[in-house]
């Protein structure tokens, strides 16, 4: 999902004609019902507990008629690998590492050598126990050339994969060829999930893993089905079976929950019309993942004006986040301060330049660019570029700014826009711990450093603090990264939205931060 | 006719030949490539390079059409650039899954149509036509998803008649895509039919004007028999064009209504093969659609004929 934004790829048919049929939903669901204002879209997730069994059915965003389980894959499906892998590691709900295959890992005194100590007693799901031969295939795979994974460009620079060694069963001994005290919150990726010794031909459609649910069918593009996995090592999970469905659309989506056809929508942000027409009704609700999607307006620090630092702080400065939140979000989200770590995640600094529309117009002068006038691309691609585009626009010009909000085509909004024009709206989902965060999108050279930023004192901040072992003092360092990201970098990030997710009344136990899925404890009401 | 028949089949051919260039141009022209686009955020220019090299894509444009023409003359349409699958089968099955509603729609709306369109005309100017030819305009003017998301909320949401969406894939069978046939035929029958309605409704006041009408009153025909037996085949005459060129309409039509109900057809593959610049699935859609096209201009020229003793003994004299 996340890194290919999956959601709109497919829905871009009518994504402005969504718009204006879900607002003409909106108009007569509200017209018949009577319910005019009341929006309801603080509710939380749905209390109790859920009843032991049933059928859960998930409609998602195919990620392309060509996805597959291989979750190493860039077109892997997303929703099925935390119901089928596990990972050595995962991010917990207070978003510190927590064990999942692996029980304990530590390093040498340097961080360039890392030991997982592994579960024992696992098996997959076709009965072979789990050894670190098969954790050691995993790493191996992903570094592989020919599994063109996403994560390679990650790990391939720490990870030599004729180095990894397994002393016993259940070790893995993996040596680093830079030191990197962060080196397990890199394997929490999504696409790190563990698949059995050799299997790279076939795990795209066998899905073999060690997770609580088993393959039960699968197709492209199309549904597919798992069932429980009643060995599971962590316990069987309350589900009898999760039912997938590929509804690319986003407003089909929301019509299968209102029609009691699903019960959970993945991987969509309803937008705030369609959240009203579901959170109204009653066989559906609507739910809020906290912080979700990290919206940011890169600017390419290659192209003129915002080569010139004063210009990109002058941007900064000149916009109100706060503002921005208010008017694009409708206060569902938190403003982002141009600090891309999410305020959830433990490394997260909350100091920041406070809003100076005259500094920013000072800045300006200096640089030579009083009254700067740019153009802002977006697109409907996703519902909330246009209104965070607009409300960067109105805030900015109080500092003298000129923006221009020119709509480019969604289908190709991704290989025409992002990373080729000076000023445009995109977003991420969050979840990256923060040493993959800024190495992928901050570093220099990086293949997804969106604003082409280089800086050296910042890469050394990031070496320092990924080869520091004392977790305070990494934590500062991690700190002082943000700090130049905010003062120095190309990308605005005016604000970290909530994710409102569809689901149905019955629902129980959903829980969902940044790419983790709690598939052990939803369940459903009255099973 | 026999020479009639054959011109119009041989500029059908060339109306296809054209159509596949004007289309394999058209996608040339998009920006990004099925590499770029299948890859997405993930489009590094090594990862890029190596899935064009993959697809055959770093070969000159002209060198893949020539290859892609002569595969199918000879039947075979290539394999599809995203799945891997051939491309025939797949066009095929989506294709059958779109005959099913495309039936029902037309079923619908030539039926429903020309018996309003009908009633407009026999009605003229009293409030029957005013109401049907209202209703029929405002059908016709209303884009097709709202239509189908007003019927969603009404059939599906309020009251649970029909599913909202498909949630099979293309291999569905018939029993299984029935039950969700009925709201996109629906849709695509309101919008197809007010152009029937209005054509019916216009034929039927112009023949009901003419001589022959009068000639049949004046012989003391009940107004029933009048209207079925003289004034109607002559009506349908200039109907049959309208209603052939709609359900060459339908070829497109079902793009977008597809989508809204996530229906594994024909429209639902077009959409995704052109967002994934998927040329030879591309290709082979809009050849399919091209021979709806022509086969059913044909089959209205044709039909015309057979109910037109004057055209029929024009195009024997030439």
């Amino acid at each position: 999902m996340p890194d290919t934004h999956l959601p709109g790829r497919r829905s871009v048919l009518a994504a402005g004609a969504a718009a204006a049929a879900s607002l003409g939903a909106s108009w007569l669901l509200t017209g018949c019902t009577g319910a005019a204002a009341a929006p309801g879209l603080t509710a939380a997730a749905l209390p109790g507990t859920p009843d032991p069994g049933g059928t859960l059915r998930i409609a998602r965003p195919p990620a392309s008629d060509a996805e597959t389980l291989d979750p190493a894959s860039s077109l892997s499906a997303y929703e099925y690998l935390g119901a089928l892998y596990n990972r050595l590691v995962r991010v917990g709900a207070d978003g510190e590492l927590a064990p999942d295959l692996a029980e304990s890992w530590e390093s040498d005194a340097k961080a360039r050598t890392w030991t997982f100590r592994l579960r024992k007693g696992v098996t997959f799901h076709d009965g072979r126990a789990f050894t670190s031969a098969d954790a050691a295939y995993t790493l191996r795979h992903i570094l592989d050339k020919a599994t063109a994974s996403p994560q390679a460009a990650v790990l391939a620079p720490l990870v030599d994969p004729g180095t990894l060694r397994t002393p016993d069963a259940h070790t893995l001994v993996v040596p680093l060829k830079t030191p990197n005290a962060e080196f397990p919150s890199l394997l929490t990726h999504y696409n790190c999930y563990v698949i059995p010794d050799g299997s790279a031909k076939g795990i795209g459609r066998t899905g073999t893993g060690t997770g609580p649910f088993k393959l039960e069918s699968f197709a492209p593009a199309g549904p597919g089905r798992v069932t429980a996995n009643k060995d599971h090592w962590a316990g069987r999970p309350v589900l009898d079976a999760i039912a997938f469905y590929s509804v690319a659309d986003m407003s089909a989506r929301a019509g299968a929950l209102l029609a009691g056809q699903v019960d959970l929508l993945s991987q969509t942000n309803l937008d705030f019309a369609t959240a009203r027409v579901v959170a109204a009704s009653d066989r559906a609700t609507v739910t809020r993942v906290k912080d979700a999607q990290w919206y940011v307006l890169p600017m390419l620090t290659t192209e003129k004006p915002f080569t010139d630092v004063r210009v990109r702080q002058a941007m900064k400065l000149a916009y109100d986040p706060e503002h921005v939140v208010k008017a694009a979000l409708q206060g569902a989200g938190t403003a982002g301060w141009d600090n891309p770590v999410p305020p959830s995640d433990p490394a997260h600094i909350a100091a920041h330049p406070a809003h100076d529309p005259e500094q920013a117009r000072h800045l300006l002068k200096q640089a030579g660019h009083e009254g700067l006038t740019v153009d802002l691309y977006t697109s409907s691609y996703d519902p909330l570029f246009t209104p965070m585009a607009l409300a960067y626009q109105d805030s900015a010009k109080r500092a003298g700014i000129r923006i221009r909000v020119r709509t480019a085509a969604a289908d190709s909004y991704y290989t025409q826009i992002w990373m080729k024009k000076p000023l445009m709206a995109t977003y991420w989902f969050t979840g990256r711990p923060v040493d993959q965060l800024f190495t992928q999108i901050f570093r220099s050279g990086s293949s997804y450093n969106e604003t082409a930023w280089a800086d050296k004192e910042f890469d050394v901040v990031l070496d320092r603090a990924r080869a520091e072992t004392d977790d305070t003092r990494r934590r500062e360092l991690y700190g002082e990264a943000q700090t130049l990201v905010i003062e120095r970098g190309g990308a605005m990030t005016p604000m970290f939205a909530d994710r409102l997710v569809g689901i149905s009344r019955e629902v129980r136990g959903y829980a969902e931060h940044g790419f983790e899925f709690d598939y052990l404890s939803i369940g459903v009401k009255g099973a | 006719m026999l020479s009639f028949t054959l011109r119009r089949l041989a500029s059908a051919v060339g109306t296809l030949f054209l159509s596949s260039v004007l289309v394999f141009l058209a996608v040339q022209a998009l920006p990004g490539d099925v590499a770029t686009q299948i890859l997405g955020k993930d489009a590094t220019p090594d990862a890029v390079a190596a899935l064009r090299q993959q697809l055959g894509l770093d070969r000159p444009a002209w060198e893949r059409y020539v290859d892609w023409i002569k595969g199918a003359l000879h039947g075979d349409f290539g394999t599809s650039l995203v799945s891997g699958k051939g491309v025939g089968g797949e066009v095929a099955q989506y294709l059958g899954n779109s005959a099913l509603i495309a039936f029902v729609t037309v079923l619908f709306a030539v039926t429903g149509s020309l018996v309003l369109g009908v009633l407009a005309g026999l009605y003229r100017d009293r409030w029957p036509d005013h109401l049907i030819s209202t209703v029929s305009l405002v059908g016709m003017s209303v884009p097709e998803f709202v239509v189908a998301t007003v019927l969603v909320l009404c059939f599906s949401v309020a009251l649970p008649w029909f599913p909202a969406v498909v949630l099979y894939g293309p291999e569905a069978g018939v029993g299984q895509l029935l039950p969700a046939v009925w709201l996109p035929a629906l849709a695509l029958a309101v919008v197809m039919a007010a152009y029937i309605v209005r054509m019916a409704r216009t034929s039927v006041i112009d023949v009901m004007a003419g001589e022959f009408v009068t000639t049949a009153r004046l012989k003391g025909l009940s107004t029933w028999r009048i209207v079925t037996r003289h004034a109607l085949p002559s009506a349908l005459l200039p109907t049959l064009h309208v209603i052939a060129l709609n359900v060459a309409w339908l070829a497109g039509g079902v793009a977008v209504v597809e989508n809204v109900f996530n229906y594994p057809g024909i429209g639902k593959l077009m959409l995704s093969s052109v967002q994934n610049r998927d040329l030879p699935v591309i290709q082979a859609i809009a050849l399919v659609s091209a021979v709806i096209y022509v086969v059913c201009n044909l089959a209205a020229d044709l039909g015309a004929m057979a109910l037109n003793p004057r055209l029929r003994t024009r195009g024997r004299t030439r």
